[in-house]
């Protein structure tokens, strides 16, 4: 089991993505790192950011930063654990969590839009993540 | 107090005004569900929806012009010349605020002049000008310019027919500012029929709300909260033809007129493309924060713009790019336009255009029903002919123009024509999210996506705090009552009259409504209005002869397409009608709402037995 959100879940995800086929062939397009931004609930008690490099269907790097100050990144998506954690759980969808709101993405929407395949499949490759949430 | 009427008689030149009864519009808030009783009154079932006495409605709702989000709408309303039956079609832009600031809320205009016309309104004073100058010689976007110098004021807005309003084609639309159009239901051809050009507005007025200073600070509030929203940053970036890719891969968009599971040059031709290589300048209707309008300028290539250009939308790119199988942007672009200046709705003027694709296809029509062209997939060349053609009513166009049901008729294949009650599909295929097929069977104006939108719902557009949810996107059980509920909701953003874009709670506009009107209303008082205005079209439409077995989908449609995105799925429509009937409190044989409900909506006067 891994702790969410914690550098050793991001990196175990870092792991499944290189792994998954699918998701190379839907990114194989993709330009572009993330903040993944994990804001306070349950046991959670500071917002947590996680940092992943993207880059043609391949993720370079992936860990957590102490502060979303610094390394700049073209995306950000954030959102309360919560929410995170029904996403990844697949009691929410992904899109209807971005289409009402729930969670909060900001980059470069044509990029985004051509890809949503690949945002897809990223958030598959967390549901196979064996999980531990504080909430 | 909102609910001023003016009535301008073209025939005999009469100019009369009157207050809406405060009941009705506490019964009907306003815009197109307000329409629908008023213009009840006057419905002549044994009429033509052409005949002078058939009135056309430009119709505000209490929030239009007011700067609350997405508020810069209005509707037109009248009995369709396309179908038939009840026709509506809003429009945004900065017509209908600027009406009001006239301190008109509904302009009903009737009979029919001797002679080409336009009338002008600038605050209090109405006139009816000659428009012998314009007609038949200007576009829609020389009319506009024109008519702004002639009354010489700037700021004037105005909403104007092309070319193919003036010679009735059923599906002709009313265009204002830059490109914004009331496209469905052939309101243009209903403007034509009476002569009428075009209507000029300037109004100086402020509106001032029931509960002013509370409606400024929701609406401030609401704006900075739809700003924030991921849809409007996706629209703002990439227009409404941003979901081209995603909605290809789903299935949502319609290949080769209904016919393909697939479409590879979806790419080349979406909005984000669009962004990324043509992109010059965002429009924006009315007070909205959105901005999804597109300014493009194509500088080389075959169809150069000649400057900025208004970009085309979703509808846009399908009807003249995925449905003909044309990946040509530039294309595209100057077909969206000219349709514009020629003042046609582009969903029904591109579906009967790949329409007759098809039937070349199949070799059904050939090169001498066509006067020589060359109708092959992928080739956008002969849609610009086709285009005039169809305006003016003349070649192979005269026929397009009377719509698919005509042309798929006049080559022994009436059943091709992808339309419900005379309306052509809207570029949603209902085979992707299958609760869009109960949305178009049941909607008074045929198969629109303005009066339901529910393919958004199964995209992830829910709305909880109504009971709209995330479902299957395939699968009927429970979409009956889904898709009423949808129904109702997206009526009373119809009668208000807000935008299908805009992610604002229906607590919001509550509150806005109330603020506005100095009402005290809850949800389900302002989701049973939308039910009322509902049922109000739908006894409109059953006065006309609509029966069930009017709500069926075209053979096309029930037709698997097993490649893509729809995965094979063909909607069960009767499973879903059986729960929606039982849901809406309707009568299955006759269609009638059931005494009880017509008890319920205060609406048992109007329907004898």
């Amino acid at each position: 089991m891994y702790r969410f959100p914690s550098d050793e879940w991001i990196k175990a995800m870092m792991q499944e993505l290189n792994q998954s086929q699918s998701y190379k062939d839907a990114a194989k397009n993709w330009e572009g790192d993330f903040y993944f931004i994990i804001e306070p609930g349950g046991t959670l008690s500071e917002t947590v950011v996680l940092y992943m490099d993207l880059w043609h269907g391949e993720c370079r790097d992936a860990f957590m930063v102490g502060t979303s100050d610094g390394l700049n990144p073209a995306y950000e998506l954030r959102g309360p654990v919560n929410v995170w954690k029904k996403v990844m759980t697949k009691q929410l969808d992904p899109m209807q969590a971005m289409m009402t709101g729930q969670l909060k993405l900001t980059g470069n929407m044509a990029m985004v839009m051509k890809n949503v395949r690949a945002a897809k499949e990223l958030v598959e490759s967390c549901t196979r993540i064996p999980t531990e949430f504080p909430v | 107090m909102f609910g001023k009427l003016v009535k301008i008689n073209l025939s005999n030149g009469q100019i009369h005004r009157e207050q809406i009864p405060p009941a009705w519009i506490e019964g009907f808030i306003g815009a197109s569900g307000l329409a629908s009783r008023l213009l009840w009154d006057v419905l002549d079932i044994n009429g033509s929806p052409l005949d002078p006495s058939c009135p056309l409605l430009f119709a505000t709702g209490p929030l239009t012009g007011t700067a609350g989000p997405t508020t810069g709408r209005f509707t037109i309303c009248g009995r369709s010349p396309q179908t038939g039956w009840w026709g509506e079609s809003n429009i945004g832009g900065f017509v209908g605020p600027e009406l009001r600031f006239t301190g008109i809320d509904f302009l009903w205009i009737e009979g029919v002049s001797d002679r080409p016309v336009y009338i002008w309104i600038y605050n209090d004073q109405i006139e009816i000008r000659s428009a012998e100058h314009l007609w038949g010689k200007a576009d829609t976007y020389q009319t506009q310019e024109i008519i702004r110098r002639e009354v010489g004021i700037p700021q004037a807005k105005v909403a104007c027919i092309g070319v193919a309003g003036e010679n009735l084609v059923p599906f002709a639309g009313i265009l204002s500012d830059h490109g914004r159009l009331a496209a469905r239901t052939g309101m243009g051809a209903l403007m034509g029929s009476k002569k009428l050009k075009a209507v000029a507005v300037r109004g100086t007025q402020r509106l001032v709300m029931e509960r002013d200073e509370e409606y400024r600070k929701l609406r401030l509030a609401a704006n900075k909260r739809l700003l924030e929203q991921n849809m409007t940053a996706v629209l703002r970036s990439t227009g409404t033809a941003g979901g081209a890719e995603y909605l290809q891969f789903l299935g949502d968009m319609p290949q080769k007129y209904w016919t393909a599971a697939t479409f590879e040059g979806a790419e080349k031709i979406s909005g984000a493309t669009m962004a990324e290589t043509i992109l010059k300048g965002k429009t924006a209707c009315q007070g909205c924060v959105i901005s999804c309008g597109r300014e493009v300028e194509n500088l080389h290539g075959n169809y150069p713009t000649n400057g900025a250009v208004k970009g085309p939308e979703y509808e846009t790119i399908c009807a003249f790019g995925s449905q003909l199988m044309v990946d040509n942007l530039a294309a595209i672009t100057a077909l969206g336009n000219l349709c514009d200046r020629l003042g046609m709705d582009t969903i029904s003027a591109g579906n009967v255009i790949a329409l007759a694709y098809l039937l070349y296809d199949q070799g059904k029509l050939t090169e001498k029903d066509s006067g020589g062209l060359s109708l092959r997939w992928g080739d956008p060349a002969p849609c610009f002919t086709l285009l005039r053609q169809m305006a003016v009513q003349e070649g192979l166009g005269k026929l397009l123009a009377r719509g698919s049901k005509a042309l798929a008729a006049a080559f022994g294949e009436e059943e091709l024509a992808v339309q419900v009650n005379g309306l052509d599909v809207a570029m949603h295929d209902p085979r992707a999210f299958s609760g869009q097929a109960l949305a178009y069977v049941t909607s008074p104006r045929g198969a629109c996506h303005n009066q339901s939108d529910y393919f958004n719902v199964g995209l992830g557009g829910t709305i909880d705090e109504i009971g709209i949810e995330f479902t299957d996107r395939f699968n009927p059980v429970g979409k009956g009552e889904q898709v009423a509920r949808h129904q109702h909701w997206r009526t009373v953003c119809n009668s208000l009259t807000t935008c299908f874009f805009a992610v604002v709670s229906p607590s919001e506009i509550l509150e806005l409504l109330n603020a506005a009107m100095g009402w005290d209303w809850d949800i389900p008082t302002l989701l049973k209005t939308g039910e009322r205005a509902w049922n109000m079209k739908r006894l409109y439409n059953l006065k006309l002869g609509w029966k069930p077995e009017n709500e069926k989908l075209p053979k096309l449609l029930l037709q698997p397409l097993v490649n893509g995105g729809q995965e094979g799925n063909v909607p069960d429509l009767s499973t879903m009608l059986e729960e929606y009937y039982q849901f809406s409190g309707w009568e299955r044989m006759s269609g009638y709402p059931l005494p009880w409900k017509l008890e319920d909506l205060g609406l048992k006067d109007l329907v004898v037995n």
